[in-house]
């Protein structure tokens, strides 16, 4: 059994990169914000159909359903945020956040009602798996690979060296004074949302990829992308990334030793591991 | 204090409006309360609406002749939500607030096995579409029923079928289910016996990838693998054995490998792949009579079921002359087996109820034994050609 490890490490480096996407959105929004928005599970639902509704429906390639999953959940979840969240966050996160899950109900039911049941499947040939050493990696895995660290890029440079991004990080390290600085925390908090919530679309398109998308998708994964926000620390962006891979390797890993039945007790494992010695996770730099 | 006295023109313009209004109106009594459980939402959201589509279409055919024992039948439907915790709560409330005699359509073992106790608890009628041989051992006092052939029968069928084509090395892959552990049994027993090597994988289901499973269960070099999940995880798995190379063959329920599967997944990656079901009575003129209510070409053997159980339920109400969920138990099979006339339909079954009837639905003969068990099945074998299923013989 142990010579499928290396084939196990790939497959669980492939799909942590999966799960780091949603959840650097998610830990950028919690970092800005402070409050588990848990309406990321039906948002990467709605992006992986706004993908799809751009590439099957009007015959996008799959680069620019990229941005139309990116563009729609970004969108919808500013709006969501700004009826439902918002006006309640005065009330404590926890309020905001069990609104959150409430977000999550109305938004796959709108995709369910928009969409219906059935599963769907994007226009995208199907290509057999490349074949080295001993090891076979998919086409279209590599690409998904790639799309990920390239928004992974893009999300670093944009917190790193513009001015919007060190608002963010200003507001995520003391909101009171980066106020007192003339940074309007309202809008610093719908543009971390609007970024978080299109990456956070942007992943489920890239989670839908590999498989069939049906209104249930984001709800799926929503355990193991907060198992890698919790791992990597709660708000810090590598820290989802590292989080993702901790997760993704270790579940695939855990076959070695475990029946595939037990896969996400592994993810959750890790979070009682880590949250025991490092309650801020492996990079968090606060304890929330 | 006025008296209401009537008089002749007001008696006579009551009498002829009485006349004018549609039977069902004229009918007596409370409406009787039949409710529908199925999966709108979930794994199984894909069968639920037809299924509960062509139990209202029934209803509404025998309300407008008149309802049964003079009197409307009002369905009342609810989602279980592929969920038993949701068909928990939902069932209660169909019991406890609506007061329904029947509930009908339940789908998915642990679906069936949760609501099950309510219903026995109830003395409320629980017809199902759910295959394992643990709900009929429950100490249900005849109150489920099901039409749906039992695992260990249906597991039997296919394996000793499939045995016979020679494979030599075979695997099991499925998620925990009520299911799991009687099917990898049944195949292992039917297949050692035949001289292959088997092997059996439980999964996780619903994850996003089954990729390492695949690189497990490749290591036998499989010549046949049979899938024990549901739709979702097919797809992933049917995909990941695609990319894999895998050229042996892949046997799988029909619900795990449906239409909406196969719509969603490339022709050669279905292509191939051996569906297994239990054959509604396919030709006969129950089946054709629940496709004419869908407006379907085809009703698919779970809404061929449901057609069944409310036409059922009206029948044995009728030949009880009452409507409580204990008047359904105990003249169930007086409608459904022995001497009578054989009817396909509660309208036609209901002019002859006084003769005796025997109903033969969609689904099949529906002669149950003394479990709840229907006790005759024939199996579809179908082989997936160009997105297609197309029927073959084993």
């Amino acid at each position: 059994m142990l010579d499928l490890l290396p084939q196990f490490l790939l497959n669980g480096i492939i799909y942590g990169a999966l799960l780091a996407v949603p959840a650097v959105g998610f830990s950028a929004m919690f970092s800005v914000l402070r409050f588990p928005n848990f309406s990321v599970a039906s948002q990467a639902t709605v992006g992986a159909f706004a993908g799809y509704a751009a590439n099957v429906w009007l015959g996008w390639p799959i680069l620019l359903a990229v941005v139309a999953a990116f563009l729609v959940s970004a969108v919808i979840g500013v709006i969501v945020d700004e009826v439902a969240l918002r006006p309640l966050r005065k009330h404590g996160a926890l309020t905001t956040a069990i609104a959150s899950i409430a977000g999550v109900v109305v938004l796959e039911n709108v995709v369910r009602f928009i969409f219906g049941n059935d599963m769907r499947g994007y226009d995208l040939p199907l290509v057999r798996d490349l074949r080295f050493w001993d090891l076979r990696i998919g086409p279209q895995q590599i690409n998904n690979l790639l799309i990920a660290l390239g928004i992974m890029a893009v999300i670093f440079a944009v917190l790193r060296f513009t001015r919007i991004g060190k608002a963010m990080r200003a507001v995520a390290d003391n909101p009171g004074l980066a106020e007192l600085k003339g940074i309007d925390s309202i809008q610093i908090g719908r543009l971390a949302v609007f970024f978080g919530m299109g990456i956070v679309g942007t992943g489920g398109l890239l989670l839908g990829l590999g498989n069939s998308i049906d209104p249930m998708l984001g709800f799926r994964f929503f355990l193991p992308i907060f198992a890698a926000a919790v791992v990597g620390g709660l708000g810090s962006t590598p820290g989802a990334v590292l989080g993702a891979m901790v997760v993704g390797i270790g579940e695939e890993a855990s076959l070695l030793l475990l029946s595939p039945a037990y896969k996400s007790a592994v993810g959750f494992l890790f979070i009682v591991i880590v949250l025991s010695f490092r309650p801020r996770g492996i990079l968090g730099e606060r304890a929330y | 204090m006025t008296k209401f006295i009537p008089n002749r023109r007001a008696v006579l313009a009551g009498m002829a409006a009485t006349l004018a209004t549609p039977a069902i109106l004229r009918a007596s009594g409370a409406p009787i309360k039949l409710a529908t459980l199925t999966p709108m939402t979930g794994v199984g959201g894909s069968y639920g609406p037809s299924m509960r589509d062509v139990m209202i279409g029934v209803v509404k055919e025998v309300n407008e002749a008149g309802g049964v024992l003079g009197r409307e039948i009002e369905v009342i439907s609810d989602d279980t939500q592929t969920s038993p915790e949701a068909a928990v709560r939902a069932a209660r409330k169909l019991i406890d607030v609506d007061g329904v005699s029947a509930i009908m359509g339940t789908w998915a073992s642990s679906i069936t096995t949760a609501v099950a106790p309510l219903a026995w608890e109830s003395k409320t009628m629980l017809l199902c579409t759910s295959g394992s041989d643990t709900i009929t051992l429950l100490p249900h006092k005849g109150y489920v029923v099901r039409t749906q052939p039992g695992s260990i029968l249906q597991t039997t069928v296919a394996a000793t079928d499939l045995s016979k084509k020679g494979y030599k090395s075979v695997v099991w892959m499925g998620p925990q289910s009520p299911f799991a552990e009687v099917s990898i049994e049944t195949y292992k027993n039917i297949f050692e016996a035949a001289g292959a090597k088997f092997s059996s994988m439980i999964y996780e289901a619903d994850k996003a990838t089954y990729r390492s499973e695949v690189d497990t269960a490749l290591r036998d070099k499989p010549d046949m693998i049979v899938f024990g999940g549901y739709a979702t995880d097919s797809t992933v798995l049917l995909r990941d054995l695609w990319q894999a190379s895998y050229e042996g063959t892949i046997s799988a329920q029909g619900y795990a490998v449906n239409q909406g599967v196969i719509d969603s997944l490339p022709a050669e990656v279905t292509n191939g792949v051996i569906t297994t079901a239990p054959a509604p009575a396919l030709g006969s003129t129950g089946f054709a009579r629940a496709s004419e209510i869908l407006g379907v070409e085809a009703a698919d053997p779970y809404s061929a079921q449901c057609y069944d159980h409310v036409n059922l339920v009206l029948l044995a109400m009728a030949k009880a002359g009452e409507t409580s969920g204990e008047a359904v138990r105990d003249h169930l099979r007086d409608v459904s087996q022995g001497e009578g006339m054989k009817v396909s339909s509660a309208l036609e079954g209901l002019k002859h109820i006084s003769e005796g009837v025997n109903y033969e639905g969609a689904s099949g003969a529906c002669t149950f034994n003394d479990k709840g068990d229907v006790t005759e099945m024939t199996m579809l074998y179908s082989e997936i050609k160009d997105k297609k299923p197309v029927s073959i013989d084993l």
